[in-house]
């Protein structure tokens, strides 16, 4: 990534050949910020309310349990696992 | 309601739409019933509200939307209450095994395998003032995370711990572990099912490990590298591309012989969008992508990873 930081803070033509000789490397993760940053990426437990739902992963298991329980089923279909690719 | 009322399960349309077996056939019978009739094995994606012997209920396709979810539960449970209680009671209907199951389209981990979960988020630049020890990015409001999972199995996970490691030891990142996270693994998949990065798309990479710390307790590991995708040599000249570093830290925990801590993260430009992907910001944007160890044995995390409907081509072997 580049040094978005320094962008601010210098004149435009030396962002410019600032920015040229970094095209071909990404600004490496610093070890001091990597914990805040892996947070920042992953979830909240706020965020991810939904995960407290008890899904099941097989439709047909959920059959077997709804009938036993007396209860619908509630299947969330989508292109791309709804626990795995949203 | 979508605990205490229902029994909830998820699943991926791609599979279930496919197989050709007793749980394929009957969740088409179930949406035959509603306006997703899959034409030209077009997608059935959408929430559906069922009875176990597979009566439609209700059914909208509103991906995330909760506003939509809480719609259709309400508008099931009404219809299942409408139903008589000889149909609704516990045991009123008996389901047995599935006569028959489909093992092309059957996901597991491997025996032993790794489950390391995969969170992307698309990002800002850094709020003014920040200094280096802040976050080298912000969130964008209202943009959640989206999840994947890495799998990694027994033999390949291992062959990240160094035989005979000493402190301050620098290896590379095991080949075929380093193509996974690359091609698979750091793609913009926060607006849908993305396109994977074919193997020439890999334009430079550099993934080393370096040993921080060993005893007979186990051995810390420091992942770091940088990398460039792009759908052309040229990544000016790309319509998609991602150019992006890595940091991450992997323990090894010797007397439980397993990978204790996997937690690396990734930051970079992204820029475009595949045929899923629509609605990309424009220009090189910052994404993240973060990866934490899963704990195998819940059903959420055994769901595979969205790269895994080609199982070979995900572990390694050419795309068929």
């Amino acid at each position: 990534m580049r040094p978005l930081k320094f962008y601010r803070a210098l004149p435009l033509a030396a962002v410019v050949s600032l920015a040229a000789v970094l095209a071909d490397a990404a600004e490496p993760v610093s070890p001091a910020a990597f914990e805040k940053l892996h947070a920042l990426i992953a979830p909240d437990a706020g965020e991810d309310q939904w995960t407290q739902i008890p899904w099941r992963t097989s439709l047909w298991e959920a059959r077997v349990e709804a009938a036993r329980q007396g209860k619908p089923i509630l299947l969330w279909e989508m292109d791309g696992h709804p626990l795995g690719c949203t | 309601m979508g605990t205490e009322d229902y029994i909830a399960v998820a699943a991926d349309d791609w599979y279930q739409r496919r197989r050709q077996d007793a749980e394929g056939e009957f969740f088409r019978r179930v949406a035959d019933q509603g306006p997703r009739k899959g034409q030209g094995g077009s997608t059935r994606q959408g929430i559906y509200c069922l009875t176990a012997d597979g009566h439609l209920l209700a059914y909208k396709n509103a991906g995330q939307n909760p506003d939509v979810m809480r719609e259709v539960l309400s508008e099931g449970l009404a219809r299942w209450a409408k139903l008589p209680e000889s149909q609704r009671r516990p045991g009123a209907v008996e389901i047995g095994s599935p006569e028959s199951v489909d093992e092309r389209y059957s996901r597991t981990l491997p025996p032993g395998g790794l489950v390391v979960k995969a969170f992307t988020r698309a990002l800002d630049p850094p709020e003014q003032g920040d200094t280096a020890d802040d976050a080298p990015a912000c969130r964008v409001e209202d943009e959640a995370a989206a999840r994947d999972h890495l799998w990694l199995t027994e033999r390949e996970w291992r062959s990240l711990i160094p035989t005979n490691a000493c402190e301050g030891q620098t290896l590379s990142v095991p080949a075929e572990i380093a193509e996974r996270i690359l091609r698979f693994h750091l793609v913009d998949n926060t607006r849908g099912e993305p396109p994977h990065w074919s193997r020439e798309e890999i334009r430079r990479h550099e993934l080393t490990l370096t040993v921080l710390e060993t005893s007979p307790s186990g051995t810390r590991l420091r992942l770091e590298g940088s990398a460039l995708l792009s759908t052309a040599a040229d990544p000016d000249r790309a319509d998609r591309g991602y150019d992006v570093s890595l940091l991450g830290y992997i323990d090894y925990d010797a007397k439980a012989d397993r990978i204790s801590r996997f937690d690396v993260a990734a930051l970079g430009e992204h820029w475009g969008q595949g045929p899923y992907t629509r609605g990309a910001r424009p220009g090189r944007t910052p994404l993240g992508v973060a990866f934490q160890l899963a704990d195998a044995t819940s059903a959420s995390n055994a769901v595979p990873p969205q790269a895994a409907r080609d199982l070979h081509g995900y572990f390694g072997g050419r795309p068929r």
